[in-house]
């Protein structure tokens, strides 16, 4: 039954022109070197992969499929979370000894201290040369995406004239129109949000004046700060608030394509880039399997289906047609990637955090 | 019973609580994760969360106000609420009974974001409002709107316990007190829920205790304002310090453990002449309704003014968003209404398995922990023994583990239990960890119902010579069976929208709709989510009219 239904997805992905990696199935794909298949072969034995990641299964059934389809003999098991249950289970389950094969979340700085910590297997993809240097570490940590960090606003209520196109922009704004704006602007709150936090440490590193200009204009303006990515969109649509800080650019994207109502801004003087890290768990039972989906996430097929669910692309050759680059209003926008690596850890730093924290805090107040 | 029997249930029971949590004891006394050799003992965690940390102490605080508000709420008018269902005349009364469960069945992070829709600065009855006075006369982000909502959303907990308790208790109690001229405010005061006391009692205190763990209501109705609870101080510390640190989190559990030891105090001194609450005895009583004259209709206007507010205000928001493709302030409805969320969300991988599993875990589920609690109930009772007391104070225990750490402490227990191991990706595990952390509810709901048998009923099984397993099966189970089939009801219902304990237990093959909901709140996918809740909301409405209609039918 498993076979057939394979069979028949296999047949309909061939079909589709993005899929054209289903025709090698079997054999080494276009490009990888001859000893692939020794990967592959290894995998089949395996005959199983665990994934454990914070992509909603919804946004990659598609994307499970069509590696299914390439690799029919593997049985996918695909579990979902937040980022940080899914640091407190693998943590505890590579201590308890077995756990899942591939780890793949959009928690940057988590991600990057299970690298740190010894917890990724080191494989050099053949899939490497075609991501930029900042979206790889060690041959252990791969970016998989990259996707902007946006302003996103309700088009119903903000005149397009006044949406802000900068950093700087936004700041002048809101502190401009404060009553206008008077509890209109949201953003994460750093303070009860990882993400939130990671975002707003970025900006400080790039451009710390017109950051803290920022925060203090939304102190005056009396913003609301969240927790929930849902809660956060959903409030921007009805218009309870209307503009809104550092947002994940795919989520905003994905609700954008169903309801224009919630617009984005790509800002011109640097637009952030966060992407979902991946590694091969050392831990493993399934180490080649692990390879072999790693790999396909970061080839065109798999890039192109990601990017199709708003997941824009990390790859190089891919950024005019499916990466930042295509998206309107990218075109003259400068882009800062968060670099995946070491720097990362210094996130995690608790003096640091707390200190920031407490900066952020008096900033805020500082304005009343 | 036979007393080795008593026993071993009673060890088999303490044996499944403390592993969890002593667990969470030691790892509290720990400098990192447990199952990290580099971690040490230290009191460290300790000195920082109580003496360092002052939004533990806010976040404390809160709870404390919170919970204690929303049972100041709940109680009296759940009691209210059941008396008039149960033992009144009141209009429509079977048609308003399933109702009352409704707010029950929702997650709660999904009703909080109805009263938003509803009720929120430009909500759809906000705007309503907005338009006749001028100005919006609430701010639903308040603490103090987050009191009435959570109080008024709990009314049904208390409503389950006090009505199972209503149902057994003869009506000649009040027939007395009305023939001797009380009014029917005074027959319910004096003399009706004095008798279910015991259940009162025990409602009160795990509704305070379901206040203490609150966590989708400040989740979302919180979060514009930051008002800081336990639950979502949990996270905060996560994010303050940049990784989950468990040994911090541990010490919050044990603070709360510490709450809950003079309130079972309380609770045992008050109930401690248990004979008082007998209403089963030898001798049968009819149940006649109580007329009451006049008061039917502010009566029947309480309930629908409740109903209106905690259930159709919120729920029909929800259900006309799922509808919508936008929606806010100055935008129509009619050119916004759509299918399409619905589409997309039978699209959704696992959705059936999700929604089969649900239906498993809280009917078959519900009914195997029923069974447990009350195996656990007959060991215990009529035993005059320390044990009863040491069961008083434990059984209370897992459910001082907010959600979250419940669930972590079950994933790890299963995680480094040889034995269990096997086990930990099915939906057994699940289903233990539920049954373990609602035990308290579980457990009362029988434990209500046994206080109010006779002893001579069962003593009279005794003498004609039955053996104490005999009596147990054939005389203590059939009379408490209107309180069984209560608890089922209520771990049911429970077991619905449960998620938080499972979220680690949770693999490919074992999802339920609650883990289902909150990854796609956690993406935004706000539509879909609202999608499924009113799917959730109709399968559920059609259970509770079949039940309705058999429960009709064997009355006729």
């Amino acid at each position: 039954m498993r076979l057939r239904l394979a069979a028949t997805l296999a047949l309909t992905i061939a079909a589709l022109p993005a899929a054209q990696p289903a025709a090698h199935a079997q054999g080494v794909p276009a490009g990888y070197p001859a000893t692939y298949s020794e990967v592959i072969e290894a995998a089949h034995k395996e005959g199983a992969l665990s994934i454990y990641a914070t992509a909603d299964a919804s946004e990659v059934s598609e994307l499970l499929a069509q590696f299914r389809a390439l690799y029919p003999k593997l049985k996918v098991e695909y579990a979902d979370q937040n980022s940080t249950e899914l640091y407190s289970r693998y943590v505890a389950e590579a201590a308890a000894g077995k756990t899942a094969d591939f780890i793949w979340s959009s928690a940057m700085d988590l991600q990057i201290k299970l690298v740190n910590d010894g917890y990724a297997l080191t494989y050099a993809s053949p899939e490497k040369g075609a991501l930029p240097d900042w979206a790889k570490w060690r041959d252990q940590a791969y970016g998989t995406t990259a996707e902007p960090i946006v302003f996103a606003y309700n088009s119903r209520l903000v005149p397009e004239a006044e949406v802000p196109r900068s950093h700087a922009d936004f700041a002048k704004l809101i502190s401009q129109k404060k009553d206008a704006y008077r509890g209109k602007v949201t953003s994460y709150d750093p303070e009860r949000s990882g993400v939130g936090f990671l975002y707003l440490t970025q900006d400080v590193q790039i451009s710390p004046s017109t950051t803290w200009d920022t925060v203090k204009a939304m102190g005056q303006a009396g913003a609301k700060f969240y927790t929930s990515t849902g809660a956060m969109i959903e409030r921007v649509v009805s218009g309870e608030h209307t503009l809104a800080y550092n947002m994940i650019g795919s989520y905003v994207l994905q609700r954008n394509r169903k309801d224009p109502t919630l617009a984005y801004v790509l800002p011109k003087d640097y637009t952030q880039v966060m992407s979902r890290i991946g590694f091969v768990s050392a831990k493993a039972k399934n180490p080649n399997a692990a390879k072999l989906f790693l790999d396909f996430l970061l080839s065109r097929a798999g890039q192109v289906e990601l990017a199709r669910k708003a997941m824009t692309s990390v790859r190089n050759d891919l950024q005019e047609s499916h990466g930042i680059t295509s998206l309107p209003g990218a075109a003259e926008v400068t882009l800062k990637p968060i670099r995946v690596g070491p720097e990362l850890l210094t996130q995690l730093d608790q003096i640091t955090r707390l200190r920031f924290i407490k900066q952020w805090q008096k900033t805020l107040a500082a304005a009343n | 019973m036979s007393k080795p029997f008593r026993i071993a249930v009673v060890l088999a029971t303490a044996l499944m609580i403390l592993g969890p949590v002593g667990l969470v004891i030691y790892q509290s006394f720990l400098s990192g994760p447990f199952f990290q050799p580099s971690s040490t003992l230290t009191t460290q965690a300790y000195e920082f969360v109580l003496f360092e940390e002052d939004d533990f102490r806010e976040a404390f605080l809160n709870s404390a106000i919170i919970a204690a508000g929303m049972t100041a709420i709940a109680v009296p008018l759940g009691c209210i609420v059941a008396f008039l269902l149960v033992r009144t005349d009141l209009p429509g009364r079977r048609f308003i009974e399933p109702l009352v469960l409704v707010p029950m069945f929702i997650s709660s992070v999904v009703l909080a974001f109805g009263f938003v829709v509803a009720l929120g600065p430009v909500g759809i009855v906000s705007v309503w409002a907005k338009g006749i006075v001028g100005f919006i006369p609430w701010y639903l982000y308040s603490k103090t709107a987050l009191i009435v909502i959570a109080g008024l959303t709990h009314v049904p907990h208390v409503f389950l316990y006090a009505s199972s308790a209503l149902r057994s208790l003869g009506s000649d109690v009040e027939e007395a007190a009305r023939s001797s001229g009380a009014g029917p405010m005074r027959v319910a005061l004096t003399v009706s829920l004095p008798m279910i006391m015991p259940s009162i009692l025990y409602a009160t205190v795990l509704v305070f205790f379901l206040g203490f763990e609150l966590f989708g209501l400040p989740l979302v109705l919180g979060d514009p304002e930051r008002i800081l609870v336990l639950a979502t101080y949990l996270y905060k510390l996560t994010n303050k310090l940049g990784t989950p640190s468990y040994d911090l989190m541990a010490v919050v559990v044990v603070a709360i453990i510490f709450v809950t030891l003079p309130l079972v105090y309380t609770q045992r001194k008050l109930l401690a002449a248990a004979n008082r609450y007998v209403a089963v005895k030898g001798k049968a009583t009819a149940q006649k309704p109580l007329a009451i004259g006049a008061w039917r209709w502010p009566a029947a206007a309480l309930i629908v003014a409740w109903l209106g507010f905690t259930v159709v205000i919120p729920v029909s928001a929800l259900v006309l968003r799922s509808f919508l493709s936008t929606w806010g302030e100055g935008v129509a409805i009619w050119p916004n209404l759509t299918l399409n969320h619905f589409r997309e969300l039978m699209e959704y991988p696992n959705l059936v398995r999700g929604i089969v599993n649900t239906l498993l875990i809280a009917s078959v589920g519900g009914a195997l922990s029923v069974g447990f609690y009350a195996l656990v109930n007959l060991a215990l009772h009529r035993w005059r023994s320390r044990w009863t007391g040491l069961m008083d104070y434990l059984v209370l225990v897992p459910r001082a583990m907010p959600g979250l750490i419940a669930g972590l402490a079950m994933f790890w227990v299963f995680l480094f239990t040889p034995v269990l191991q096997p086990l930990r990706q099915t939906l057994f595990s699940l289903w233990l960890a539920y049954t373990l952390v609602w035990l308290a509810y579980g457990m009362r709901l029988v434990s209500a119902s046994l206080l109010q048998i006779g002893p001579e009923l069962e003593e009279a099984g005794r003498v004609v010579g039955a053996r104490p397993a005999q009596v147990s099966r054939d005389v203590t189970l059939p009379l408490i069976k209107a309180g069984l089939i209560g608890s089922w009801v209520l771990i049911f219902v429970t077991f619905v929208r449960e998620y938080s304990t499972g979220v680690y237990l949770l693999s490919p093959g074992t999802e339920v709709i609650g883990s289902l909901l909150v990854s796609l709140w956690g993406t935004g996918a706000v539509d879909l989510v609202t999608a499924l809740s009113t799917v959730n909301l109709a399968l559920i409405l059609v259970g509770l009219a079949l039940m309705y209609a058999l429960g009709n039918k064997r009355h006729a």
